[in-house]
């Protein structure tokens, strides 16, 4: 890690850690939901919810802290200045995405621990291991999509539509309420939604299944999309001359 | 051997957004050893002209250069220092925290203990920035265009807010930098802090420029001093006079004050207290667009 990405990263932390109101929803909250909605399944699901509430940890971090991060650096006077001063962008977002990964982790930390210490799910390193996998490709689908929100919204606005988006995607996807519990024609509507996908990976990596490649494109479709809209996003700045 | 470029060179600066003109012709030149006062009204294209020379804003037409590289590349960052605006400031951090933050973004340590007696920032150094007043704020503001130990610092409204003991600390800061080689520029509405720090000035109008140069200049230009005396209540000065009352004193304006006193003994004009002073730089500049407007 260069100086600069370390000095970057330093502030991030230091500027994410001080405002619970970023780490408790982010960290905290997908733990907490676990306890109270995913934990005493019975044996036969409880690895399957304990994976569905670590994707679920994945997608707050990208959407809380790059929506909002995103739509601040368009409108924060104090963003703007840095970009005056030496040194690149590309040291700012690589430790924005190595702070990602420390609330990831710590989230995802939480969940496990919650299921190993209070469930009793039993599942083995290898199996672990591929979640870690899917939580990292799941990461970087919603790394993406928090960057589009955060082109298209103020900074003010941002946290409460991530919460209108992030919320009943996390139920659509099914990673609260198993699929099969769920309204048929909503379960039709989820086999849609990149929430699906990222859950359905995360199974089938639990289970030990091979990963299905249509849940694959489809995670690859909406990081797409959801790329084309931070572009347009970040184009229709730079026309306003502002970048 | 060719000299070396200049602070700022800045030719021709154009900008819109959408239908509005923001600056629609500015030229710059600044030298090392040099402090420049950029004026104009509320609206009158500063702020975007600042921003094209930090490379914040990419001018429409004409070219920005600082010490001959590009506005807003790296050789031209890492030569410059300037003061962030008070609102957003992160809440969460410490005084010396974004010091040594801005410091290692130049590739150096923050000179925290010089920093924090130049700008006075001793009391809240550790504290977070969260419940600050505005002239604390304004004192970091000012302390981190210096963290990165700059060659060209742009100031942008320095001194707002700040009690008069901290605006004194800041004139002398500012003299001191530009004796030693710093190049400044300087954003204020505060007319004797331009006389106090500047050599030169350019003022903006509606996004042109409309008068530059120095100030020693300027004055040589239109050479005329202030009059200023108390009259008897209920007496008024001649007409020929041409004063102005400010509620408290009588001014009047004279290119020749020797022929103007004399004149006002000859006719027994009852006046006390009176002071003769250099015509400050504001009614300077306004007499000479007068006069420009008139021819």
């Amino acid at each position: 890690m260069t100086r600069q990405t370390l000095n970057e990263l330093t502030l991030t932390l230091k500027i994410l850690l001080r405002q619970p109101g970023f780490w408790i929803p982010t960290v905290l909250f997908p733990a907490m939901f676990y306890a109270f909605f995913g934990a005493q399944s019975s044996d036969r699901w409880a690895a399957s919810v304990m994976a569905s509430f670590t994707v679920y940890a994945v997608l707050g971090v990208g959407f809380y802290q790059f929506g909002v991060s995103v739509a601040q650096d368009r409108e924060s006077p104090f963003a703007r200045w840095q970009r005056s001063l030496p040194g690149g962008a590309v040291a700012q977002w690589i430790a924005r995405v190595l702070a990602s990964l420390v609330f990831v982790a710590i989230a995802v930390v939480l969940v496990v621990g919650m299921a190993f210490l209070f469930d009793r799910v039993e599942v083995g390193a290898a199996a672990l291991l591929r979640l870690l996998g899917i939580c990292l490709i799941a990461a970087v689908a919603a790394t993406v999509m928090g960057i589009a929100l955060g082109s298209l919204t103020s900074a003010r606005a941002a946290v409460p539509i991530a919460n209108l988006i992030y919320l009943p995607l996390a139920y659509l996807g099914g990673l609260w309420v198993p699929p099969i519990a769920l309204p048929s024609v909503i379960n039709s509507i989820s086999q849609w939604t990149p929430t699906r996908a990222m859950g359905e990976l995360s199974w089938a990596a639990i289970d030990g299944r091979a990963l299905d490649p249509w849940h694959l494109g489809l995670l690859a479709a909406w990081t797409a999309v959801a790329a084309g809209i931070a572009i347009v996003g970040q184009v229709l700045v730079r026309r306003s001359g502002l970048a | 051997m060719t000299a070396p470029a200049p602070p700022i060179l800045a030719e021709g600066l154009a900008k819109r957004f959408g239908s509005v003109t923001a600056v629609s012709h500015i030229d710059l030149e600044l030298a090392s050893g040099q402090a420049l006062g950029l004026l104009g009204p509320n609206g009158a294209g500063k702020s975007t002209t600042l921003s094209m020379l930090l490379g914040l804003t990419r001018p429409d037409a004409g070219t920005a250069r600082i010490f001959g590289a590009p506005a807003g590349s790296q050789t031209a960052r890492q030569r410059i220092g300037a003061t962030p605006q008070l609102a957003g400031f992160p809440d969460q951090l410490t005084p010396r925290e974004v010091l040594q933050y801005t410091a290692a973004r130049y590739g150096k340590s923050a000179p925290v203990d010089a920093l924090v007696d130049q700008f006075g920032l001793g009391e809240i150094i550790d504290r977070r920035v969260a419940g600050f007043s505005g002239g604390q704020v304004r004192r970091l503001a000012l302390a981190l265009a210096f963290a990165g130990d700059p060659d060209l610092v742009f100031l942008d409204e320095p001194t707002t807010g700040l009690d008069a003991e901290a605006q004194e600390g800041f004139v002398q800061t500012a003299e001191d930098y530009v004796a030693q080689g710093g190049a400044l520029v300087l954003t204020s509405h505060h007319w004797a802090e331009i006389e106090a720090i500047c050599d030169a000035i350019t003022l903006i109008d509606a996004g042109e420029t409309v008068l530059t140069g120095r100030i020693d200049a300027i004055r040589a230009r239109a050479a005329v001093s202030l009059l200023s005396f108390d009259l008897a209540p209920g007496s008024l000065p001649p007409a020929w006079l041409a004063a102005r009352h400010d509620g408290a004193r009588w001014h009047a304006e004279t290119p020749d004050s020797d022929t103007t006193l004399r004149r006002m003994v000859r006719e027994d004009i009852a006046f006390a207290n009176l002071t003769l002073a250099p015509l400050g730089l504001r009614d300077l500049i306004d007499r000479i667009r007068q006069e420009e407007a008139q021819s």
